[in-house]
């Protein structure tokens, strides 16, 4: 069986680390190579291939399972946050959650939960509650244009969470989290692997009470809630080379923004995919998708529950990897999405819906020893603006002893939304929103270069990145029309550095820094508008005991963010005059200790904003903490419970 | 294997069913619908009978109408800022502002209807008269954008008023109804209660107020 071929097939049952690792590790690789042996890891969202990750010219950083839970992140953000130096969660509008990444906000970073992207957002964001923990195995982020492999949106990176997959004969979780401000969290996952069929359940509740903050600022009160959700992913393997997955799922949430409203939240979704491997390495996935997304209002006093906008995508996909001469994998795929959107800000609650079309192609090849190279082109149309676009992308890898050297360029866009195609929206009676079937869509040039090196119990990293996107789109003020109206803006370039370095010694203890400064470039004489931080750095320190029947990990995570000024209009009908806003520093600390106290069965207990920072002001952009806060969480495992 | 074959069998057919069937999305079953409420109208929707108190509902979005409401014959007339009053009415409704004609309002104890008697006790003195106001009304919200509100000078309640405060000081407002009963002393010497019970219609737009009153009030 060709190499390449041997790769993908031994990736996918999982066995690719221990399969590989004698023949591609250094001769003097010891037990304590821990870094390079993290290399040996299969990722799948550079490529849409399982690669082994030290093979993939594709820079990703994965988030593994043993990062998640030094974490003890409570949601995505507060995970992203403490992973990744450059990240921001801030608030916009009413309070909702809005995503900074290195210059590119939620509407440009595609975010995937195994593969498929989700339908509804709000304020230019998915709905980040959405994205369960509980039943993440890793995470893998791929950051600069990903759209000749994911279409639009991948402007800016992907975000892929992953399920974990069920490999134990049956597995039981009983999880449980309480916190300041009544914060709650109870899970379940379930899961059983039998000959040919496997199975994963998972539930997850969570409250959280409305709470104030200590001082004045944008926002005063912190809108507390509820939500829940119900996910089922079931395997059937009929043959041999044959496997088919179901999944569905219910998402629930309910956030208490006001006495007598509460926003409502539900999703609903549902896939099958059906995965055939031929002879020679070749193989044919064939999958369907269907997510809805709701938003409705519940009033407390008459208990009416009012839906006001509804996003229902229907997706059909085909990937086919073709093994071609030895070291060379082509895949071949198309997608076929329907897009509907009712939306209160639409023109009487109207809707609109659309469809559109893609094919891709890339080539996955190692001309040369240690060289690696990925290369591929896609075409996206979509209907209701009748565009076409045509994305690129080149990676190339070269290894050099334990140094890994990357360099890659990749396209990237994003077409403009029904929602920004045809807005209007009445924004209580102060001025019109107005879309504008007109926009062009957004394109990026990203460059990316960067090397990395791993020996013994140490390891290092430096990169730097140049995103040109062209034709963003925003909104500005017409005069003509009174109101906003959603245009492309000319060029935004951003650029910046970014490094890292690790240490773990055999004794348990271990280090983590990482650090990243951005740029936005502007013109001189222009305003400085962009509100990204220039330097960002998180931090981790921990260390972890194990004997025969206890354990603990100690962790401190800190995440530092610098000051920044920016220029803000004082008018939103004119753009003549700006005022200085500076938006301080700000640094969030966090100490963990997890104990395994008995047979599967381990406690956390979590100081939160450790050093107790409190605004003085809460911008925007500044956390939504009023000090110190304490944690307690219990797992159980049921079935080493059992043993 | 057959259960779990028939299973994925069912799964593979529920989710084509889908597909074919729900283009648009399949949970519609589970919202209300906001036509119910309009189908009931606006003005006085229901009298009063006895001790249960009656609704108005009433279309208080416009910033540039008063919304005239009269007890004695239970109608309700928009009639434009700047424009003659209509010859009789008792209170007039701007958003959530609110004019009387002539009367004297107070805030009584109680939080509902079924409050116990003592509740609604208040003395002379707690009665308030209209006032004059420049900087209240605000009948045009759009010039926010180049930095002031325009005001129509006007009477206004104040106590009356404060039955929904609307606190601007973050964005967005933070609205609280005060859920108070308000006696009012009309000029012809009758008394009406009257609560603001909402200030939304079913689908949340804000204006729309549904008030429960009692008129004649004997108490």
């Amino acid at each position: 069986m060709k190499r390449f071929a041997s790769i993908a097939l031994t990736a996918l049952t999982g066995l690719a680390a221990s399969a590989q690792s004698s023949e591609t590790m250094p001769a003097d690789t010891t037990d304590y190579d821990i870094f390079a042996k993290e290399l040996e890891q299969v990722v799948v969202t550079g490529t849409r291939t399982p690669k082994l990750l030290k093979n993939s010219p594709v820079l990703t950083r994965v988030i593994s399972e043993d990062d998640l839970r030094k974490a003890d992140a409570t949601n995505i953000a507060d995970l992203l946050q403490t992973e990744l130096p450059g990240v921001e969660f801030s608030f916009s509008m009413n309070q909702q959650v809005s995503l900074n990444m290195q210059g590119f906000g939620g509407n440009s970073i595609l975010f995937l939960v195994d593969g498929e992207r989700l339908a509804g957002e709000t304020l230019d964001n998915i709905d980040y509650n959405r994205l369960n923990l509980a039943d993440a195995g890793k995470i893998e982020i791929v950051k600069g244009g990903a759209s000749s492999l994911y279409g639009s949106n991948a402007v800016g990176g992907v975000i892929n969470i992953i399920s974990r997959d069920a490999n134990a004969p049956w597995r039981v979780n009983l999880n449980a989290k309480v916190g300041a401000h009544a914060e709650q969290r109870y899970g379940l996952n379930a899961s059983f692997a039998g000959k040919n069929v496997k199975s994963t359940t998972t539930f997850q509740w969570a409250h959280i009470n409305s709470y104030n903050m200590k001082h004045a600022g944008d926002f005063s009160r912190f809108y507390g809630g509820h939500n829940y959700s119900l996910r089922e992913r079931l395997s059937y393997q009929p043959i041999d080379r044959l496997s088919l997955t179901g999944r569905a799922g219910y998402y629930f949430r309910e956030r208490n923004s006001a006495e007598t409203s509460h926003d409502r939240y539900r999703d609903f979704s549902a896939g099958l995919k059906g995965v055939y491997d031929f002879n020679g390495g070749h193989n044919i996935e064939i999958g369907y998708t269907f997510d809805q997304y709701d938003k409705s209002s519940f009033q407390t006093i008459t208990k009416s529950d009012v839906r006001n906008y509804s996003n229902v995508q229907h997706t059909v996909r085909a990937i086919a990897n073709v093994a071609l001469l030895t070291d060379y994998l082509l895949t071949l795929g198309a997608d076929f999405s329907r897009d509907y959107l009712q939306s209160y800000q639409f023109e009487n609650g109207g809707h609109k819906s659309q469809v559109t079309a893609d094919g891709f192609a890339q080539l996955d090849f190692t001309p040369v020893k240690d060289f690696h190279l990925v290369a591929g082109g896609r075409f996206d149309f979509f209907s209701e603006a009748s565009m076409k676009h045509i994305t690129a992308n080149l990676s190339m890898m070269y290894r050099l002893g334990r140094t890994s050297l990357r360099a890659s360029y990749s396209g990237g866009f994003r077409a403009p939304t029904l929602k920004e195609m045809y807005m209007a929206f009445d924004m209580a009676g102060i001025f019109m929103i107005y879309g504008n079937p007109d926009l062009k869509a957004e394109s990026s040039h990203n460059f990316q270069a960067s090397a990395e090196y791993a020996r013994g119990n140490w390891s290092a990293g430096l990169g730097g990145f140049c995103n040109l996107v062209d034709q963003r789109i925003t909104t500005a003020w017409s005069q003509s029309l009174k109101g906003q109206v959603y245009t492309n803006i000319g060029r935004v370039n951003i650029a910046g550095l970014e490094a890292n370095v690790a240490w773990r010694s055999s004794l348990g203890l271990g280090a983590r820094a990482s650090y990243i400064f951005t740029h936005e470039h502007v013109r001189h004489g222009e305003p400085y508008s962009a509100s990204t931080r220039p330097h960002t750095a998180t931090l981790r320190f921990d260390y972890s005991k194990k004997w025969k029947n206890y354990g603990f990990s100690v962790v401190l995570n800190g995440r530092i963010l610098s000051a920044v000024n920016v220029d803000e209009f004082t008018s939103a009908t004119s753009y003549e005059d700006t005022e200085r806003v500076h938006y301080p520093a700000y640094t969030i600390w966090k100490l963990s200790l997890s104990q395994d106290i008995y047979k599967g069965i381990s406690l956390t207990l979590a100081a939160d904003n450790l050093f107790n920072y409190v605004p003085k002001y809460y911008y925007s952009n500044s956390p939504a903490t009023t000090g110190i806060t304490l944690s307690a969480g219990l797992s159980v495992d049921l079935e080493k419970l059992c043993k | 294997m057959t259960g779990i074959r028939n299973r994925f069998l069912i799964a593979v057919g529920a989710v084509m069913a889908m597909a074919l069937t729900s283009c648009n999305g399949i949970m519609s079953g589970i919202y209300d619908e906001p036509e119910a409420e309009v189908a009931s109208g606006f003005g006085f929707t229901s009298a009063p009978v006895g001790e249960v108190p009656g609704t108005i509902y009433v279309d208080a979005s416009s910033y540039t109408d008063w919304v005239y409401l009269d007890f004695h014959t239970m109608r309700a007339q928009v009639v434009p800022i700047g424009e003659p009053e209509p010859e009789s009415w008792d209170i007039a409704l701007h958003r959530y502002d609110a004019k009387t004609n002539g009367a004297l309002v107070a805030e009584t104890g109680a939080t509902g209807f079924s409050s116990p008697a003592s509740l609604y006790d208040v003395s002379e003195d707690d009665f308030s008269a209209d006032v004059w106001t420049e900087e209240t009304i605000i009948t045009d919200m759009s010039t926010m954008m180049d930095g002031y509100l325009s005001y129509e000078p006007s009477w206004y309640n104040p106590v009356l008023s404060k039955w929904l405060d609307v606190d601007k000081s973050t964005m967005p407002p933070i609205y609280t109804l005060s859920n108070h009963v308000y006696l009012l002393q009309l000029a012809d010497g009758s008394q009406a209660a009257v609560r603001l019970d909402n200030y939304m219609d079913s689908a949340s737009i804000k204006g729309y107020l549904t008030i429960s009153y009692i008129y004649p009030w004997h108490k």
